[in-house]
C-alpha cells in the first residue's frame, strides 16, 4: 500500500463531460455520508467554536462573555499542566510505539512458524473494549498486589505506586497507550512492508548488504509512506487521549497534577463542572496544539518520504 | 359501492381506536440510581400501581455516574423522567432553571429531619419530598481489636482515644493500619471540622479560614502524614478505604450509612466488623445528608406525580423502603424496620446520630468550588501546599464565586 501523491483522477478532455446522469448518481450515493459529516462534524464544530465565546451557569441560559473564557485559558495553571502532559504523552507513546511495531512488523514479515498466530494475537488488544483494558492494567499496577511490582520484588526492587506517584503516574498510561496501539500500527506498517518489491532485496543480498544496511537503506525509505501516516495517526490520537487517563486518574489522585491532559481537563470543566463554553475554549486550544503538529509532520515528510 | 363499504370500514377502525386511547391509562416514570435500593424502590411503586390500577410506574435505574448527564441532558430539552431522586449538590441547579415541580399541595413535613425538609425548599416552596437520611459511623474490626486486646470503641471516645488507639493497632509489618483517613469530605474531614465546631460553609459564608476549620482538617491530614496510623494517599487510590477495611487491611475507619448493605453482603467480612457512633471532638457531629423524591415541571401529568410523591413519603412507603434495606427512612418512627434487618451490628447508632447531625453544606454554585477543593487537597496530600495554604485560597475561590 504505497500511498503515492503523484496520481491524479483521470482528466477527460476539453470536449468530454461527465454524463449528467453519472453525476447526480454520485452524489445521491456520498450524500449519506456527507449528511452525517455535516450534521455530527462540521456543524458542531463550527457550534464550539461559537459555545467558545458564551459562559453557561448550570441549567440556566448562556450569557456572551466574549474572549474572556481564552483569557482564562491562559491564565489557568491546570491548562498549563495539561498541556504539558499531553505533549509528554505524545512524545512517550509516539516514537516508542512506532519503533516497536516497525521491528514487529518487520519480524512478523519474515518466515516463521505460527506468524498468522503472531499477527493474531498482537492485533487483539485493538478490539479489546478502553473500560476493560484500563481496569485490567489498573490491577497490573496496584502498588502492593498488582503483578508487575511482585514480578520487580522477585529481583528485589521496590516497585513505585504506578498509578498514584506523580512521577510514573502519566508514564503508566503511555505504556497502556503504547500497548493498545501497537496491533493497529503493525497491520498498517506490516501491509506497507508487503508492497515492498522482493527485487530491492534480492539485488541487495547480491551485492552483499547485511541485515541491518538492508534495513536502514531498503526497508525504512521504501516503507517510509506508510509510516508517515501511521506517525501522523498515532500522534494525533495521543493529542486527543481521553479514555485510560480518565479511568485510571481521578481528582483524589495525588498524581492528577501530572496525568491530566487536556481532554479529561475538558471533560470535567464541560460535563463535571457545567462550564461548556469554558470546555469548548480548551477543545479550540486542543485543536490548535494537533495542528500545529501536523503542520510540522506535512514539513518533514517533504524531506524524509520516499514516493515512487 | 365497494369504495364506499372500503371508507366505512375505516372509518370504525378509526373511531375504535380514538374509544380505545381515551381509557385514560397513565404511564411515568421513575427514575433514580444505586441498584441496592431498586428492590425497595419497586415495591413502593407496586403498592402504589396497587391502589391506582390506572396508572402505570416504569423504574430506570441509571448508576451514578450517567445520571446526572442524563437528567440534565432531559431537562434541557424538557423530556425528563416524571418522578426522581434528588440530591442536595444538584438542587439548586435544577430549581433556580424551573424544572422542578412545585409541591404545592398541604403536606405535614413534622416526620422528616428538618434538615432534609429545608434543604429541598426554595423561597419557601417545597420541591420534593424527603426520602431518606444518611449518617457517618466509626466502623471496626473486632479481630483486629480482639487480638490486639484493646476494648471496642463506644460512646465515650474523643479524638485522643482515636488516635491513641490506632497508633496501638497500626502494624506495619502486618500490613494493618490503625485507621483509614482518606481525601474525602462527607465520610471524612467534615466530620472534624463541625466536631471542632468550626464549619464549611453556611447561610453564604465559608468557613475555610476559620482557625477551627483549619485546625480539624489538619489533625485528619495528620493521621497519614505525621502519626503514619492511616494507609497513604496513593494507597487509597489504588483500593478505597471501604474496601481496605472489608479486605482487613484497616483496624477503624468511617462510612456512611448507605455502605451498610455492602458490608454486610460481604460473606467474608459481614461477621468480623461493628460500628459505633463517631469520637467527638469539642461537641458531637456526624454529618448527615438526604435525598428526596421530585418531580419534573416538564411532566404531563402533574397530578399524578404530585399523588405519587405524596405516597412516596407516608409511612408505609419508608416501611417498604427500610423492609428492603434501602437506607434510613425519613419518617421518624420508621427507622427500626432498617435497623431490624442488621440484627448482628449496632446499627442504631446511625439514626441515633441524626440528633446531633449537621446537613452537608451545600450552595447554589458548589459544583464550581467543590471540584477545587479536592484539587487544593490534593496538593496538600501531595506535599506542596500546607492545610493553612489550601484552606486559604479555597476561602477565597469560594468568596469569588458565591459573592462573600
Amino acid at each position: 500500500m504505497t500511498v503515492s501523491a503523484k496520481t491524479r483522477a483521470p482528466r477527460l478532455g476539453r470536449r468530454e463531460r461527465y454524463d449528467p446522469k453519472v453525476v447526480a448518481a454520485a452524489f445521491i450515493l456520498i450524500a449519506p455520508t456527507i449528511i452525517g459529516l455535516c450534521v455530527l462534524n462540521i456543524y458542531p464544530f463550527f457550534d464550539t467554536i461559537r459555545r467558545s465565546l458564551y459562559k453557561t451557569q448550570g441549567l440556566g441560559p448562556e450569557t456572551y462573555v466574549g474572549l474572556k473564557n481564552f483569557e482564562k485559558l491562559f491564565s489557568d495553571s491546570m491548562v498549563g499542566h495539561a498541556t504539558i502532559n499531553t505533549l509528554l504523552y505524545m512524545v512517550l507513546t509516539v516514537p516508542v510505539g512506532v519503533l516497536l511495531s516497525l521491528i514487529f512488523a518487520s519480524l512478523l514479515n519474515g518466515k516463521i512458524k505460527g506468524r498468522d498466530i503472531y499477527r493474531g494475537i498482537y492485533f487483539l488488544p485493538m478490539v479489546v473494549a478502553p473500560a476493560a483494558v484500563a481496569m485490567v492494567w489498573r490491577w497490573i499496577f496496584n502498588a502492593e498486589n498488582g503483578v508487575l511490582n511482585y514480578v520487580l520484588g522477585l529481583v528485589g526492587i521496590q516497585g513505585p505506586s504506578w498509578l498514584a506517584d506523580p512521577n510514573t503516574a502519566l508514564l503508566s498510561c503511555a505504556i497502556i497507550g503504547i500497548w493498545s496501539a501497537i496491533g493497529y500500527d503493525l497491520v498498517l506498517i506490516l501491509a506497507g512492508l508487503q508492497s515492498i518489491s522482493k527485487s530491492y532485496y534480492e539485488a541487495a543480498e547480491i551485492d552483499g548488504a547485511s541485515g541491518v544496511q538492508t534495513f536502514f537503506h531498503i526497508t525504512i525509505p521504501l516503507v517510509s509512506p506508510t509510516l508517515f501516516f501511521v506517525v501522523l495517526m498515532r500522534a494525533m490520537t495521543s493529542l486527543k487521549q481521553f479514555d485510560t487517563i480518565y479511568l485510571l486518574i481521578n481528582t483524589r489522585n495525588p498524581a492528577y497534577k501530572n496525568a491530566t491532559v487536556l481532554m479529561t481537563l475538558f471533560y470535567r470543566e464541560a460535563f463535571e463542572k457545567f462550564n461548556k463554553g469554558y470546555g469548548s475554549a480548551i477543545v479550540l486550544y486542543t485543536f490548535v496544539i494537533i495542528a500545529i503538529f501536523t503542520a510540522i509532520q506535512f514539513i518533514a515528510e517533504k524531506k524524509f518520504v520516499h514516493y515512487d | 359501492m365497494r369504495k364506499l363499504f372500503a371508507i366505512l370500514l375505516t372509518l370504525c377502525m378509526v373511531f375504535s381506536f380514538v374509544s380505545f386511547a381515551s381509557a385514560e391509562e397513565v404511564t411515568i416514570t421513575f427514575a433514580f440510581w444505586d441498584n441496592n435500593q431498586e428492590p425497595g424502590m419497586t415495591a413502593i411503586a407496586e403498592a402504589y400501581m396497587a391502589l391506582h390500577p390506572e396508572v402505570k410506574i416504569e423504574v430506570q435505574v441509571t448508576p451514578w455516574n450517567e445520571y446526572w448527564t442524563k437528567l440534565e441532558a432531559g431537562a434541557l430539552a424538557d423530556s425528563m423522567p416524571d418522578v426522581f431522586w434528588m440530591h442536595s449538590n444538584q438542587f439548586f441547579k435544577y430549581v433556580t432553571a424551573s424544572k422542578l415541580l412545585a409541591l404545592d399541595f398541604d403536606y405535614d413535613y413534622t416526620p422528616y429531619p428538618e434538615g432534609v425538609t429545608s434543604l429541598y425548599t426554595y423561597e419557601g416552596v417545597h420541591y420534593a419530598v424527603p426520602k431518606d437520611y444518611d449518617t457517618i459511623a466509626l466502623v471496626y474490626n473486632k479481630e483486629i481489636f480482639d487480638a490486639a486486646g484493646i476494648a471496642y470503641p463506644d460512646g465515650t471516645w474523643t479524638w485522643d482515644t482515636l488516635l491513641e488507639t490506632a497508633k496501638k493497632l497500626t502494624d506495619p509489618e502486618k500490613g494493618i493500619y490503625g485507621f483509614g483517613a482518606p481525601n474525602d469530605r462527607q465520610s471524612g474531614y467534615l466530620n472534624l471540622v463541625y466536631q471542632n465546631e468550626g464549619f464549611a460553609f453556611e447561610n453564604g459564608k465559608s468557613g475555610y479560614d476559620q482557625p477551627a476549620t483549619q485546625e480539624a482538617i489538619q489533625w485528619w491530614v495528620d493521621l497519614q502524614k505525621v502519626h503514619g496510623v492511616s494507609p497513604s494517599q496513593e494507597s487509597f487510590v489504588d483500593m478505597g478505604v471501604d474496601d481496605q477495611m472489608q479486605a482487613g487491611k484497616l483496624a477503624m475507619c468511617f462510612t456512611g450509612s448507605w455502605m451498610m448493605s455492602s458490608y454486610t453482603n460481604n460473606e467474608l467480612f459481614a461477621d468480623k466488623f461493628d460500628l459505633a457512633v463517631l469520637p467527638q471532638g469539642k461537641t458531637r457531629a456526624s454529618i448527615y445528608n438526604g435525598l428526596g423524591y421530585a418531580g419534573a415541571a416538564s411532566t404531563k401529568y402533574p397530578e399524578v406525580v404530585k399523588d405519587f410523591i405524596k405516597f412516596c413519603g407516608t409511612e408505609e412507603a419508608n416501611k417498604l423502603q427500610a423492609e428492603k434495606k434501602a437506607a434510613i427512612p425519613a419518617y421518624a418512627g420508621t427507622e427500626h424496620y432498617f435497623t431490624d434487618n442488621f440484627t448482628s451490628i449496632n446499627i442504631a447508632c446511625y439514626p441515633e446520630m441524626i440528633a446531633y447531625g449537621v446537613q452537608y453544606p451545600f450552595s447554589p454554585n458548589k459544583s464550581l468550588w467543590e471540584s477545587q477543593e479536592e484539587e487544593l487537597m490534593n496538593e496538600v496530600y501531595a506535599g506542596s501546599k500546607t492545610v493553612q495554604e489550601a484552606c486559604t485560597e479555597l476561602h477565597a475561590i469560594i468568596v469569588d464565586i458565591e459573592g462573600e
